[in-house]
């Protein structure tokens, strides 16, 4: 539609791809210039700057090592864990139909209602768990810390929403794994410029939070309610193809995604108390690290448990078993989703197995009919569950009898592993059925028979597993092989059981679970040594004879270890020069088998030689048989450097191997009971002994009671005594010295030659190990490197050549007669040579390279080869017991004591994990954190205000006090965190490992419309005690005051308390430092102190001190997943006052003092200014004060007395002041006439003036006139003659 | 609820030691009852207390309880703290019973420990702190327990019943152990010893030194038995002598033995010359039991593997000791690890006796007492 519009296309200007074409071009033109041109212009490249050169060199190594991560060791297990998946962001953005539409792009299957997890597999060898994550605060925290890729689903037409930064914060804190955007409603923009803007505008901010580069998808549009196939099958491949890096936390915890939970309360406990605790099991992948029986666990949202049982079921959705085609089949593409009602459905641990025929079968319903009976009649029954188990019938396939739980029960409590038999995608199930029939027929006394026709009845298992495509005859011929194999392991089985008797402790010295893996390989070698031994004729080889050699020397020397050992590396090479046969050439095989088989019944031969496809079948067996032996004796030195060429071999016949495994542990069990007492009768032999039994002896029934330590005694009491004797013995044990010293019973008498050649080999001076002595060594060099040419006298040097290396001619001449016994020998110098050589190699090679970097990385992969080896060749019944259940497992986790909240309101929307605690991280104490609030919260965050942290596997309400660090290390408490700094928090609460991340949020219950991660950081330190304090100010006043010292009084009230602060630095409000000194009798807590300067009676004096605050030992977990189905995110726990108040409206009363108030000022009043008379003394005359001050009052010396006149006196002066008014009424007459006269003169005075100007300005006006006129004349007489002259 | 993780429980005083250790070192609490119920002298004895008070010392939050008799006692661990103390043991058990416990505690302190101890020195019951510097120290030091602070000193020797001998024992603290592969002892390549005398004549080392030489030359030729006289206040309340040996092999294991004489009053006077030779050939007992660790430090390597990361380690021991079939049991109660097991014969080489393979994942135990930065 857009093709109208479609741009022409732009060559490419630069960037590498136009480079290459501009190159091709010029070549083309044959002006290309064909060498580098750093070789053309050496000069061009040379070194310019020293310095330049080192700085580049320095930036390059900077980067490259910028690049490098702490090497780790690589943990992860051989078959991993699904990957969970978590598809993530706000609601309906399309999560659900992203998932449905992963499902049915992987699976080609439609789920319609997805409910909780969902695994698939997607690939060879990888498998997907993906649930979806909602947007309550709850969900997104337990899923991220489970998450190994986050699909982070973006609503394009909206743009970015809270949710999903919050998920983004929650990731970072909890360790980030793998996060992918995908943009979906991208149909809803109309115009492409403006979809183009968006896109570019989401994929840069999205790489800001995730990474530059992050990879974000677009969903481009819905067709039919469904994304584009298209696009969802490329977002597949991404997922599918994606490489993880262990995080921290998750590598060190195991934890559990649960993918199906039942409650296994006894019904009769809910009936009488409904609320009763419940005991649930819940089911899933194991992932993480190893997880131990009885062990701690947390489940986020209800609580800690302890783990009543662990066991371990068949993969639910297991990978392909082979993996030669690219691609998967239908059949292989497995979805498991039990709480979405799809997959198999599967009762307990000892119980049956329904499948509904993988998931084809999905749609009969009639194959689901006989599960709902099986349910029924465990519901409906008023038994106990085992009763009820007992009673119950299922019917597995609808023409087959119903099985009981006593068919099963049967076969003991290795039943889990038999029904890891039933095919999950193809149902067979039939040969199990025969097989308990067997089991029935055959009595307990004849255990071995039993289990030789069990093991052939699985290895016909196993073989029509493998070949599902194949016809029924090969099936038969298998089967028919199977037989005849059993039958003749009945008889080596007998055979062993002779030798066994000959060499008493033969099967008993070795610990029993060893014993039972190894027995099935024993059989075969006993078998084959056997068989050696029959027919001399037959081969003739070097270690036949020693065979015989060695089963002489077993007869005389009775240490049944030795013989044993022996005995087996004798019939190990044997199995080599076989196995070296049979791979070197297919007719050899042929031969070698024929040729063992004739001492066989002759119907083996006759299939053998028939069927090539049975051919196959055997030549599976011998290199299995020599893989199980060489598993056995790890150690044993006649194994060193064993076979690369029969690897390959061996590894297509994995899965026959571990056929081969159940079947020995099923014969180890019974083993195990059948000659228990035999055992304990030579407890005390063994002992004796230097091998014992001591896996039995220390983790086995001896360690319950110790009465098996001592059997001796027991055997010769018997009866009544038995009881009493071993609790004395068992108490005096008990209160014995506890002292690590092992004390020598019976020393040797190292005074004997014997004796003391016993240890020769032990010291230096004694004799060397083949492979370690220096002669021997030298030797090897020398034939190594004794071949050489000197190159400058082109002398050929020779090395001596040794019978092998003859022998090894002699081979390449004559080829049809080849001794297997020189042919191997010759075999293994040649791959000795080869391997020197490359280690030569290697050595030289690395020399230059190898840093701290590559020795540690080197270290480290070293270590997880051997992890990764170490219990490989082991049954994993008991490989669970020494390293625990490994990652990828699926189990199934009894537990009990549970909240029946749990059970009642059960949501499978919501995750349920189960993580596993370390040691001591289900203990509590005080955690210390560095913290810091999130910058886009609102507000800040105060102390002892309850907050809901999220820390390892947790999430729980506690009471942190929040304090940062001063100088000189002290914690000083403050009220609020910081705006935009770190400072330090602790709380009470679970202790979690340090430098564990961490995140705070208020409130878990979705009433908080702004971003809800408060804070975020890690935790420092643990610890059972807290240094946090806070200030203290004690202030006291002087009442007597000396010259420097005063007496304060007010700061404390007793002496004791002074006593406590003798000689702490006090100091006034005005700034004098001083001393406390000592405490004052009266009055009560004053003391005597000294300053720096002399107080003021109104001085405040204060001392500065540190009071301790103690945290709230409060720590709620929150529950939020044992509320009722649809309020689960309405957990709330402990309010804070401020939202208490709130509540209940409940005002603070403020305090008076700090209210504000109108401000009153009051009117200025300023003192007037004052001189001190001596500054006015000397102050110059113009700046004196001139004002006079007023006239004070006279001194009375000076005040002149009152005059008192005569009458006539009073007359003349009556009279005189009459004359003199009189008077000066006629002067002011007079001037008051002379000012009028006067005016009028100066009036005409100014007239006059006036006229005289004007006058004297007409004159002038007159002379300047005429003045201009005669210069005028004067002008134009001049221009005149000027005229005339021009003219 | 975040509870105590639930208790174990014992019976009987004998492996206390242990139970302490790992209980401290798991955080599960343990109760011990019926300590010595029926005997004449109910109750902790004072070394024990001794040994308790000493676990209050290096450690934070630890709730100890004691019924009135003394035969019950509760122990709730609190976080290792380590740091600088002092402590006097009681002369019942020398300081190697008290160290030996700390050998396992010090590298998970939250500061590195630094401590005395005061009492015994050199017993005839408990390994020697002597023997104790030769073997458990380079043991630790495969484990990545390294560096200069770490050391092992005898300031004072003290022999009992007296005592007042003093030890320096100072330890830096590890977040993670590495894993051991151990599993070729190698050759013995010497033989050192050191003879000690206290208030005793100086010429007794020499005649120890002597006859021990005896036996070991028809071995080896490289030994050196260092004599070590301490005077005056060094030497320590009560007189005695005696001699440890040990055996360094080509790829540094180190087996050892030793002979104390007879503490004064306490039994017959030993002739230094006997009891030369009688170490020597405890020394060659040893040697026949083999291994790649000492018979008295198996129970410490065997710790060391089970704390270490989820990763593979391999010891190859000698013939397993009481005390360390014990402590295996404990290790599976307190860390549910089971060590797999397996006897290598020993075949027609004149190594000595038959030995013990010992292999286990680690529990991926990291130090919670240290301090992140």
């Amino acid at each position: 539609m857009e093709t109208k519009d479609q741009k022409k296309h732009r060559k490419k200007h630069s960037g590498p791809k136009a480079e290459k074409k501009k190159k091709r071009h010029l070549q083309d033109l044959q002006l290309g210039d064909e060498e580098d041109a750093r070789k053309r212009n050496p000069k061009a490249f040379a070194v310019q700057s020293a310095v330049r050169m080192a700085r580049s060199f320095h930036r390059t190594q900077d980067l490259k090592t910028k690049k490098h991560h702490i090497p780790v060791v690589d943990r992860t297990p051989l078959e991993p864990p699904p990957i969970v998946v978590v598809v993530m962001g706000p609601p309906k953005v399309g999560k659900s139909t992203l998932i449905q539409c992963l499902i049915r792009n992987f699976t080609r299957q439609k789920l319609t209602e997805i409910r909780g997890p969902v695994t698939i597999v997607s690939g060879k060898k990888r498998r997907l768990t993906i649930i979806e994550c909602g947007c309550d605060i709850n969900m997104m925290i337990d899923l991220a810390k489970v998450a190994d890729l986050v699909l982070m689903l973006i609503d394009a037409s909206f743009g970015f929403e809270m949710e999903t930064f919050e998920f983004l914060n929650i990731c970072q804190v909890h360790g980030f794994p793998k996060i992918m955007g995908i943009l979906t409603h991208l149909d809803s923009f109309k115009y492409n410029k403006q979809l183009k803007k968006t896109k570019k505008r989401l994929k840069h901010r999205f790489w800001t939070e995730v990474y530059p580069g992050a990879k974000l998808f677009y969903l481009s549009g819905m067709v039919h309610g469904e994304y584009q196939n298209q696009e969802i099958h490329n977002l597949g491949r991404f997922i599918t193809v994606m490489k993880f890096r262990p995080l921290t936390w998750q590598t060190s915890h195991p934890y559990i995604l649960a993918d199906r939970m039942e409650d296994l309360t006894n019904p009769e406990d809910i009936r009488t108390n409904i609320k009763c605790d419940r005991k649930v099991s819940l089911y899933g992948y194991l992932r993480g690290a190893h997880l131990k029986n009885k062990s701690q666990i947390h489940m986020p949202g209800v609580g800690d448990f302890a783990v009543s049982d662990v066991s371990f079921l068949p993969d639910p959705c297991a990978l392909p078993e082979q993996q030669k085609k690219r691609c998967l089949n239908e059949k292989e593409k497995l979805v498991y989703a039990p709480l979405s009602g799809v997959g198999g459905v599967l009762y307990d641990k000892d119980a049956v197995y329904v499948d509904l025929g993988g998931s084809h079968g999905f749609q009969e319903l009639d194959e689901v009919r006989p599960t709902h009976e099986l349910v029924q009649s465990l519901i409906s029954t008023h038994s106990t569950i085992d009763a009820k188990m007992a009673s119950s019938r299922v019917t597995l396939f609808s023409d087959s009898k119903p099985l009981g739980s006593e068919d099963i029960d049967n076969q003991g409590q290795w039943m889990p592993k038999e029904e890891k038999q039933v095919d999950l995608k193809t149902g067979r199930v039939r040969r199990k059925a025969i097989f308990g029939d067997e089991e029935d027929e055959s009595g307990d006394s004849n255990d071995e028979d039993d289990e030789e026709m069990s093991e052939g009845d699985k290895l016909v298992d196993s073989c029509s597993d493998d070949e599902t495509e194949d016809e029924a005859d090969t099936e038969m011929m298998d089967m028919m092989y199977a037989r005849e194999k059993g039958v003749k392991r009945q008889r080596l089985q007998e055979m062993e059981e002779d030798l066994e008797a000959d060499l008493p402790a033969f099967a008993d010295s070795d610990d029993d679970l060893e014993r039972s893996s190894e027995d099935e390989g024993e059989a075969e070698e006993a078998d084959e040594s056997s068989e050696e031994e029959d027919s001399p004729a037959e081969e003739r080889d070097i270690s036949e004879s020693k065979v015989v050699g060695d089963y002489s020397k077993a007869g005389l020397l009775q240490t049944n270890g030795l013989s044993k050992s022996l005995n087996l590396e004798s019939s190990l090479t044997v199995n080599k020069a076989t196995l070296t046969i049979s791979d070197s050439g297919h007719c050899t095989a042929e031969e070698a088998f024929a040729s063992e088989d004739e001492t066989e019944e002759s119907s083996s031969l006759n299939t053998e030689e028939e069927d090539s496809e049975n051919e196959e079948v055997i030549r599976k067996k011998f290199p299995k048989s020599s893989q199980v032996a060489d598993d056995q004796r790890l150690g044993s030195e006649n194994l060193i450097g064993e076979t690369s060429d029969v690897e390959d071999l061996l590894k297509e016949e994995e899965d026959y191997k571990e056929e081969n495994d159940y079947s020995t542990e099923t014969s180890g069990a019974l083993k195990w009971k059948e000659d228990l007492s035999r055992k304990a009768a030579e407890a005390f032999l063994r002992q004796q002994q230097a091998t014992p039994n001591l896996r039995k002896l220390i983790y086995g029934t001896v360690t319950e009671d110790n009465e098996e330590a001592d059997g001796d005694t027991r055997e010769e009491l018997g009866g009544l005594f038995r009881v009493s004797q071993p609790s004395r013995e068992c108490k005096h044990k008990l209160d014995s010295l506890d002292c690590s010293r092992f004390h020598v019973e019976a020393p040797h008498d190292w005074d004997l030659e014997e004796v003391m050649n016993s240890i020769r080999d032990c010291f230096v001076t004694g004799k060397w190990e083949e492979d370690k002595d220096a002669a021997k060594i030298l030797a090897e060099d020398e034939e190594l490197y004794g071949d050489f040419e000197d190159l400058e006298t082109g002398d050929v040097h020779k090395g001596k050549s040794d019978p092998d290396t003859q022998i090894e001619d002699v081979e390449e001449v004559n080829k049809e007669e080849i001794d297997p016994s020189t042919e191997e020998s010759a075999r293994k110098k040649h791959l000795d040579k080869k391997r020197k050589l490359k280690e030569m190699f290697d050595a030289e090679y690395d020399e230059g390279e190898s840093t701290y970097f590559d020795d540690l990385k080197g270290e480290m992969h070293k270590q997880a080869q051997l992890n990764r080896a170490e219990f490989e060749d082991q049954d994993d019944e008991a490989r669970v017991q020494y390293e625990g259940f490994r990652p990828g497992m699926y189990v199934r986790i009894e537990i009990e004591n549970v909240p029946c909240e749990f059970v009642l309101n059960f949501d499978p929307h919501y995750p349920i994990i189960l993580g596993g605690l370390g040691n001591s991280e289900g203990n509590v104490g005080y955690v210390q954190m560095r913290l810091k609030k999130h910058r886009w919260y609102k507000k800040i965050l105060k102390s002892r205000d309850p907050i809901i942290f999220s820390v390892g596997w947790r999430r729980f309400q506690t009471i942190p006090l929040y304090y940062i660090e001063d100088h000189n290390g002290r914690q000083r408490l403050l009220k609020y965190t910081p705006q935009h700094m770190h400072c330090g928090a602790t709380f009470w609460g679970p202790i979690t490992p340090q430098g564990t991340g961490f995140l705070a949020v208020q409130s878990v219950s979705d009433i908080m419309p702004d971003f809800r991660i408060a804070a975020t950081g890690v935790i420092l330190d643990l610890d059972k005690s807290i240094k946090i304090v806070k200030k203290l100010k004690l202030t006291g006043f002087p009442y007597k005051i000396f010259k420097n010292t005063s007496f304060i009084k007010g700061m404390f009230n007793s002496a004791l308390e002074v006593a406590k602060f003798e000689g702490a630095v006090i100091r006034t409000v005005s700034g004098i430092r001083g001393q406390i000194k000592k405490a004052l009798r009266a009055p009560e807590g004053a003391f005597r102190a000294s300053f720096e300067d002399k107080l003021l009676m109104s001085d405040i004096v204060f001392m500065r001190t540190w009071y301790p605050v103690s945290i709230p030992a409060f720590y709620n977990p929150v529950t939020s997943l044992l509320k009722p189905v649809g309020e689960k995110d309405t957990w709330s726990g402990m309010r804070t006052t401020g939202q208490l108040r709130l509540a209940h409206g409940v005002k603070l009363k403020p305090n008076k003092d700090s209210l504000y108030k109108p401000i009153v000022r009051q009117k200025k009043h300023f003192n007037s200014l004052h001189i001190p008379k001596a500054l006015q003394k000397a102050l110059p005359f113009k700046n004196k004060p001139k004002t006079q001050a007023k006239a004070g009052k006279i001194p009375k010396d000076r005040r002149r007395p009152a005059v008192i006149r005569e009458p006539h006196e009073r007359k003349i002066l009556a009279l005189l002041d009459a004359l003199s008014t009189v008077h000066s009424q006629k002067m002011k007459k007079a001037k008051e006439q002379r000012h009028l006269h006067n005016k009028e003169h100066y009036k005409v005075k100014q007239k006059e003036e006036e006229e005289k100007l004007k006058r004297q300005k007409d004159l002038r006006k007159k002379l300047f006139r005429i003045q201009g006129q005669k210069e005028r004349k004067n002008q134009k007489s001049s221009l005149k003659g000027s005229e005339e002259l021009s003219k | 609820m975040a509870t105590q993780a639930h208790s174990l429980s014992y019976a009987g005083c004998n492996f206390l030691r242990q139970r302490l250790v790992l209980s401290t070192l798991s955080g599960r609490p343990v109760k011990i009852r019926r300590i010595r119920a029926r005997d004449d002298n109910p109750g902790l004895r004072d070394f024990e207390a001794s040994f308790i008070r000493l676990l209050d010392k290096v450690t934070n939050g630890s709730r100890i309880e004691i019924n009135q008799t003394g035969t019950t006692l509760y122990y709730q661990p609190g976080l290792l703290y380590g740091g600088s103390v002092e402590h006097d043991c009681n002369v019942l058990r020398s300081i190697g019973y008290y160290l030996e416990s700390l050998l396992c505690l010090a590298p998970f302190m939250k500061h590195p420990l630094r401590i005395v101890l005061r009492g015994v020195t050199n017993d005839q019951v408990d390994p020697s702190v002597d023997v104790l510097k030769a073997t458990a120290l380079p043991l630790l030091k495969q484990f990545g327990i390294d560096g200069e602070s770490f050391e092992l000193k005898v300031v004072r020797r003290g022999m009992p019943p007296g005592g007042g001998g003093e030890v320096f024992f100072s330890c830096p603290v590890r977040k993670v152990l590495k894993p051991i592969q151990l599993t070729d002892p190698g050759k013995i390549k010497r033989i050192r010893g050191t003879a000690y005398s206290v208030r005793v004549s100086p010429q007794m080392a020499n005649r120890i030194v002597d006859s021990a030489r005896s036996i070991l030359n028809k071995f080896i030729p490289d030994i050196y038995i260092y004599t070590d006289h301490m005077k005056g206040i060094n030497s320590g309340k009560s007189p005695g002598f005696g001699l440890s040996l040990v055996a360094e092999t080509t790829n540094g294991t180190f087996l050892s033995a030793e002979l104390a004489s007879n503490p004064q009053g306490q039994g017959a006077a030993v002739l230094p010359e006997d009891l030369g030779r009688n170490c020597a050939k405890l020394l060659l007992e040893e040697i026949y039991r083999g291994g790649c660790v000492d018979s008295t430090n198996q129970s410490l390597a065997l710790l060391l593997m089970t704390l270490g990361q989820q990763d593979v380690s391999k010891v190859l021991l000698g013939p397993l000791s009481p005390y360390t079939i014990e402590f295996l049991r404990h290790l599976k109660s307190f860390f549910q690890i089971m060590f797999k097991i397996e006897t290598k014969p020993c075949g027609e080489e004149l190594k000595g006796g038959d030995k013990v393979l010992m292999t286990c994942v680690g529990v991926g135990f990291s130090n919670l007492s240290k301090t992140l930065k």
